[in-house]
């Protein structure tokens, strides 16, 4: 067990705090939702100067080899900054998907590109039917001589209003497997759909839409088992987000409090308001350490992964929904306008609680798993996956 | 102690829900149903309101002598309940309900008669000019100043968050003539007509993505003395009468209860992966407990206002425990009908008002509007004085 952060570690948090403090400011945030596109290029290229584009791959395929606690770090920044680049549905899902699934020539065409900040791949697996059962999915794949047609709807695909690439799920006999396709292919149709966070995601429309032999991304024993994981992964990862912004509305409401003067005094010295800042804080690191936990624990055996990332998708999600509330509250009706970035962060920490599945849903996969004595009694360390 | 209808009410609950099915028509209640606010979009509300007048109901709580209905209690019961639960687009606000007893109880005549009918009639719609930048919950520190010119009152200052200024032709303002003694002696109650000189209005939007409240400014503004109610200094006093009306004048149970209503057809539809979430064991729990709280507030609201006569006032720690029992069931309604989107609760529809949107299938709509509804409901606990400074007011009488 360490649970230390390296010193490399700490400096890429100072330094995507200082970065992005610079670049995205409330204003400027504000400027970007209310933009057609939702989102900075020049933003993005930033991202992919300072190296995060290629920060989870490895370095084979011109990544940095960073793990989990890295992303994590970096989210938690992106949260607190309010960032509508598409960093997670990008880069740790598609491209994390594609990296753990794809053949290296498919690798070389999407990560490159996506790691010089040339391309953003997007991941467009679920469907307006898909509940918590990640296999309940109708696009259809159809062999067409020395390739296929690709039928059905796909709904809210993160990051997809500005993807180049869609990583596409199909139903192929009976099997689910995985296309790449350009964005621009014939019979594609994107509708942009605005997000409650002020991003931009896309419904996608296929409509015999031909796919070539070699864009069928191959995954011995099924690709769902893979999709499960990569979702898995970047549900840690706004787990990560969500303490972000958090901890920005405990501090925003810590300074608010502190300045607004009413009765004569700053609101901070009321008990009744600094009782309910402290309740605030014990909500904060119980997010805190459950997201930890599932940040470490994301490559690990499937069982212990479910119990970390559904426990902490829930347990932030509750969380987060008192601190949300509360922020509001204590800056009155400030709180509820949009002169401040309050109520930026309360959308954004529900997005949260609706991406990736529900805090019910996680509540109900979890509870499956820790059903089983062994695994509610079992503790935290676990022995090293044999390799 | 019974809770019968008599026949008469019996047939005042038939004309009234004659009448809502004769005049409330599909436009009106498509609009009230996409509407995440508490109150009505003003294009909507006025039409609605008009039709109301002309049936000589607009003002359910106003005594006979004023042009009102002059209804029992247990009348004004049943036309809350009925209109709420046909979908009226309510409009019933800061004119009806909080200038309109204030100018019945401290107006003079003149003020009565002038005022009180083009309430009624819909002519004005006052907005509430309480809160300032600087005082929201310490409402008595206001600074916005109205010094004595002659037959006039010159005002400057600023007012923020008044709900509808934008539509408004009239605001109702606490303003300071005297900075010596108490603050509160210190406070003058004025009409002021929007359309004078030296007004502006800034629109600020709310995080429901709405534009209802206003900053308000004054920048020597002559108001005519003749305009003021009561007697100057003695604004804090009427200040106080009128914040009782609007935390606990008139029914909102009909509303928490027809909000629940369609929590429950929202909840009995399939969701797109199959389930209805009224089958769920622990979404029922939830929609159970709320609904026990509705019938508990209506009951105590019965209680509450049976001690009040027609156009009297509620008190003051009644209508605070009102308000803070309102705000939490709607809070908690919105909150769970919000649960019920899934991944869809990630779409978000910018355009307002969303009835202006081409029509979709009834349960379409309740999902397009549930989660600025959710929002809408944040500010539930912090208008007419937070839910802290109702406790405050409740635990001063109760510790006295
Ligand atoms: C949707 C909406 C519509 C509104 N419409 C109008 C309108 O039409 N006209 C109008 O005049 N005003 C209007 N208001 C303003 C409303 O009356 C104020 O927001 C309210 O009185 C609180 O003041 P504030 O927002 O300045 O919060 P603040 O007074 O700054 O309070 C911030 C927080 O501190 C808490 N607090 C303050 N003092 C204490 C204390 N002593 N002890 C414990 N907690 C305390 C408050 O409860 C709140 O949670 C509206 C507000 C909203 C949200």
């Amino acid at each position: 067990m360490d649970l230390n952060y390296s010193p490399e570690q700490l400096m890429l948090k100072e330094s995507a705090a200082r970065f992005l403090s610079e670049v995205s400011s409330f204003e400027f945030r504000r400027q970007i939702i209310a933009s057609e596109a939702g989102m900075d290029e020049e933003v993005w290229r930033g991202f992919a100067e300072l190296g995060w584009l290629a920060l989870p791959f490895a370095e084979e395929n011109g990544g940095l080899g960073c793990g989990p606690v890295e992303i994590s770090l970096l989210m938690e920044e992106m949260g607190k900054a309010l960032v509508t680049e598409p960093f997670l549905a990008s880069v740790v899902l598609a491209g994390g998907l594609l990296e753990r699934v794809g053949s290296a020539e498919q690798r070389e065409r999407v990560l490159t590109p996506l790691i010089a900040g040339m391309s953003r791949p997007a991941l467009a697996h679920m469907e307006r039917e898909t509940g918590s059962d990640l296999g309940c999915i109708a696009t259809q794949a159809v062999r067409d001589g020395n390739g296929y047609r690709l039928y059905g709807r796909k709904a809210l695909v993160l990051g997809g209003a500005s993807s180049d690439t869609f990583l596409v799920t199909a139903r192929l006999d009976n099997e689910i497997a995985l296309f790449l396709l350009p964005a621009g292919a014939e019979g594609l149709a994107r509708k942009t759909v605005r997000l409650v966070d002020g991003s931009r995601a896309c419904d996608l429309m296929l409509d015999s839409v031909r796919v070539d032999e070699q864009d069928l991304v191959s995954a011995r024993g099924g690709v769902l088992p893979e999709i499960e994981a990569a979702y898995d992964r970047a549900t840690a990862a706004l787990a990560a987000d969500a303490v972000g912004c958090m901890d920005a509305l405990l501090a925003a409401t810590i300074t608010y409090t502190k300045q607004r003067v009413q009765f004569g005094q700053p609101l901070a010295n009321f008990q009744a308001l600094q009782h309910r800042m402290a309740e605030m804080a014990v909500k904060c690191e119980e997010a805190r350490a459950s997201a930890l936990l599932a940040t470490l624990s994301v490559d690990a055996p499937r069982t212990i992964r479910i119990r970390a990332v559904s426990g902490a998708k829930a347990k932030v999600g509750r969380a987060s929904r008192h601190v949300a509330q509360e922020a509001i509250q204590l800056h009155g009706a400030m709180g509820y306008s949009e002169e401040m970035p309050v109520g930026s962060w309360f959308r954004r920490l529900y997005a949260f609680e609706n991406s990736f599945g529900s805090t019910a849903e996680h509540l109900a996969r979890y509870g499956a798993i820790v059903r089983d004595p062994a695994v509610l009694a079992g503790g935290l360390l676990r022995e090293p996956e044999a390799y | 102690m019974d809770l019968l209808l008599t026949q008469e009410e019996i047939a005042f609950r038939d004309e009234v829900r004659a009448f809502l099915e004769a005049e409330l028509d599909h436009d009106l209640r498509r609009a009230e149903r996409l509407n995440p606010s508490f109150v009505a979009y003003p294009e909507v509300g006025r039409k609605w309101q008009a039709k109301v007048a002309k049936k000589g109901w607009a003002a359910p709580a106003w005594p006979k002598e004023h042009g009102g209905p002059g209804w029992t209690l247990a009348q004004r019961y049943i036309f809350d309940q009925e209109c709420e639960r046909a979908g009226e687009p309510n409009f019933r606000g800061a004119s009806i309900k909080m200038i309109a007893p204030v100018l019945m109880r401290y107006g003079t005549e003149e003020q009565k008669r002038f005022y009180l009918p083009r309430i009624l009639s819909g002519e004005d719609l006052w907005a509430q000019g309480y809160s300032e930048p600087g005082s929201g919950s310490d409402l008595a520190s206001l600074k916005t100043k109205a010094m004595r010119d002659g037959d006039h009152y010159v005002v400057n200052g600023s007012k923020i968050w008044s709900t509808l200024a934008h539509h408004s032709t009239r605001m109702f303002a606490l303003v300071r003539t005297s900075d010596t003694g108490k603050k509160q002696e210190g406070i003058t109650f004025l009409l002021i007509d929007l359309s004078l000189p030296g007004i502006s209005i800034r629109p600020i939007r709310s995080i429901c993505g709405t534009h209802e409240f206003n900053q308000v400014f004054f920048d020597d503004v002559r108001v005519p003395v003749a305009d003021r109610v009561g007697e100057e200094g003695q604004g804090w006093e009427i200040a106080k009468y009128l914040l009782e009306f609007e935390r606990g004048g008139s029914f909102a149970g009909g509303a928490l209860r027809a909000l629940h209503s369609r929590l429950l057809k929202l909840a009995s539809e399939p969701l797109p992966d199959g389930r209805r979430m009224i089958d769920d064991p622990v979404f029922a729990v939830r929609f159970a407990e709320i609904a026990t709280d509705i019938d508990a507030n209506d009951m105590l609201e019965l209680t509450a206002m049976s001690k009040v006569q027609a156009g009297g006032n509620p008190g003051s720690v009644p209508s605070s425990t009102m308000k803070i029992l309102r705000s939490r069931i709607r809070q908690a309604i919105a909150e769970l009908a919000a649960s019920i989107l899934g991944r869809d609760a990630l779409r978000w529809e910018e355009h307002r008002p969303l009835h202006e949107l081409p029509e979709e299938p009834e349960i379409e709509e309740e999902r397009k509007v549930a989660s600025a509804l959710y929002f809408n409901s944040r500010s539930q606990s912090i208008f007419g004085g937070s839910n802290e400074i109702q406790l405050e007011i409740i635990a001063r009488t109760l510790l006295r």
